[in-house]
């Protein structure tokens, strides 16, 4: 199936009847998911955009319930609202993002219900890249940048670089599409050659290896110049850590939930001012063994999908995909058991 | 005859080598290369060796002083190449009691800027404060338009401000790294980090973003040394500088030439009183 280019804002249009439909549009001087309208300037193609979708699902502030107290004290539960939503145009990493945080927030016996209500609302429609940006190693983490298995629609410019073509892959995909009717006709060959700028020799079973490498000098050095700020943590596609806090009026509030940062002090500052993790070293190593070793070893795959968003954002040039070779390549001492 | 790029960057190489021998100096904190031709990023050699791995061109941009309170109590020195922004860095946080001067071992590099906006702004190419210094002293140009942005943007309406600063902290994702790559921001904790106290609200939202843009301008605004890191640092793109020069403006308004981070700086002067303070508010 496929339509052709011209006719997306009819695509859009159409859909926007029925769905929400979170498209990456420019405002503000600022490519990011937001919901479309006529007046909406989309960017289909070109590079990713800079904060990864995950906030259609996972809000970075999300008002969980509200309360007063007194005589006519109440618990009144905040719960997001019935809306078919439509995320247009994800990359493939986003989507494998996706797929991560359904295992974090749905699997493991405790279903986050705030999550489960926007993702069982949400069709995704995941969108071939078109071109690399050139910090992209997604390809050396497994995916393919012109393909996302899990989306409900995949979609891809077409070989003569005039149409979009789709493929519904899930009954909510097949849904959508049908919306579509006398928009798309059948046919239509799909490009698939974009490449990653950055490949980058990762070991197999680095993830095992790391796991041995919890003392190894490698963190010294390769921690040093982090400067504690959140960057890496609010633009990674797959950071789902959140803290929970609480906005007052006098008698009146509201439980809320936030992004939280691996990254920051307070993330592990215990009630007694205590810290386990006290300075940058420890941090980071955490948030690169969270990413390479023990998300693998809870769900048995990589939480790093090479997007390449801190690498190109971090202030002081880190950079995990060098980090993965180094420790790939490095030698383990007797230290690391 | 001024030195090129390569003698610069081998002559820091060689003072780095010389700072390490002496066997004071734990390490020397200066740039070194990434997988990227315009990325350089901090880096802190600790051998002989690792000084090699020094460099330096138009690309090594990123604030050095900072890395030093990483270790505020420090069994040996640490050497900072430092260009003149750096000096004024150091000499903010000497001032400012976070940094003891015996602590530290400077090597100034005289700068020609670097591919950074800010540093067409620059007064200070020469280092203020070192005990080596590399390359000759250049002439120091006055940047007329220091304050040329700050006075066209005073000339809004109070609304037309508000919409502008409302849609730029829309942006903000509260990650911290103006404060983070701030060398005015020394804190040994920030008030935003102590949540208890309910001075800042962890949600990034509208509101607090806002209360932490408009905290952050008011802390550092008589203690900036235009090193514009803030700004460069921002992964959202915001005009953190306009603030910051707004303040300055204001503060040389009211109390005269003032630039922070001078080897002789005085008191901030919002840190400190004369009888000579403007008190029209009285």
């Amino acid at each position: 199936m496929k339509f052709k280019k011209t006719d997306l804002n009819e695509v859009l249009k159409t859909l926007a009847r029925e769905y929400t439909v979170f498209a990456p549009i420019v405002e503000n001087e600022e490519k990011k998911f937001m919901p479309w309208a006529e007046s909406k300037d989309v960017e289909m193609e070109g590079l990713n955009t800079i904060k990864p979708p995950k906030d259609v699902l996972f809000p970075n502030v999300e008002k969980m319930y509200r309360y007063k107290m007194g005589l006519e004290g109440f618990i009144e539960e905040i719960f997001p609202e019935d809306t078919k939503r439509i995320l247009f145009g994800i990359r493939p990493c986003d989507m494998r993002s996706i797929d991560s945080m359904d295992k974090v927030f749905l699997t493991k016996e405790y279903v986050d219900s705030y999550y489960a209500k926007r993702r069982d609302d949400a069709t995704i429609v995941a969108f071939g890249c078109t071109e690399a940006g050139r910090t992209c190693f997604c390809e050396s983490m497994g995916l393919n940048p012109n393909d996302a298995p899990s989306a409900d629609v995949m979609m891809n410019v077409s070989a003569d670089g005039e149409d979009y073509v789709l493929e519904a892959r899930t009954e909510k995909g097949e849904e959508l599409v049908k919306k579509l009717e006398g928009l798309i006709t059948d046919g239509g060959e799909a490009k698939k050659d974009t490449k990653c700028s950055l490949v980058i020799n990762k070991a197999e079973d680095l993830d095992k290896k790391l796991a041995k490498m919890f003392e190894h000098p490698i963190w010294d050095k390769v921690t040093k110049g982090c400067i504690g700020c959140g960057t890496c943590t609010f633009v990674c596609p797959t950071c789902y850590c959140f803290d929970i806090d609480s906005e007052n009026y006098g008698a009146e509030g509201c439980k809320y939930r936030c992004w939280d940062s691996c990254m920051f002090s307070d993330y592990t500052r215990l009630a007694g001012g205590a810290n386990p993790r006290p300075t940058k070293k420890e941090r980071l190593r955490n948030r690169y063994m969270h990413k390479l070793s023990y998300f693998n070893e809870r769900y048995g795959e990589t939480l790093c999908v090479g997007c390449g968003r801190c690498v190109e954002k971090c202030p002081a040039h880190l950079d995990i995909s060098e980090f993965i070779e180094k420790a790939s390549a490095a030698e383990l001492g007797k230290e690391d058991k | 005859m001024a030195l090129s790029e390569k003698d610069i960057e081998l002559k820091i190489r060689e003072e780095a080598k010389k700072a390490l021998a002496t066997g004071e100096v734990s390490c020397v904190i200066g740039w070194t290369t990434t997988r990227f031709p315009d990325k350089m990023k901090p880096f802190f050699a600790e051998t002989e060796a690792e000084c090699d791995e020094l460099v330096w061109n138009k690309y090594c941009i990123n604030g050095t002083a900072k890395y030093a309170l990483d270790d505020r109590y420090p069994s040996k020195k640490f050497a900072i190449i430092a260009r003149g922004c750096d000096s004024r860095a150091i000499n903010r946080m000497l001032k400012d009691k976070q940094l003891l001067r015996e602590n530290l071992y400077i090597i100034g590099v005289v700068c020609d800027g670097k591919e950074n906006p800010i540093c067409e702004e620059c007064q200070h190419k020469n280092p203020l404060t070192y005990d080596v210094l590399i390359g000759e002293p250049v002439p120091e140009q006055i940047d007329e338009k220091r304050f040329a942005e700050v006075e066209a943007f005073e000339k809004l309406s109070p609304d037309e401000k508000y919409e502008y600063w409302a849609k730029q902290y829309d942006k903000c994702i509260h990650c911290y790294a103006c404060r983070n790559a701030c060398p005015a921001c020394n804190c040994v904790e920030c008030y935003a980090d102590q949540y208890r106290t309910g001075w800042q609200g962890k949600a990034s939202d509208r509101i607090q973003n806002q209360v932490y843009g408009l905290t952050r301008a008011f802390h550092v605004g008589d203690r900036c040394i235009e090193c514009g890191e803030c700004e460069r640092v921002c992964p959202m793109g915001l005009p953190i500088m306009r603030q910051t020069r707004k303040m300055l403006k204001d503060i040389n308004d009211l109390f005269g030439d003032y630039e922070c981070g001078m080897p002789d700086d005085a008191m901030p002067v919002l840190g400190g009183y004369t009888l000579a303070d403007p008190d029209e508010f009285m």
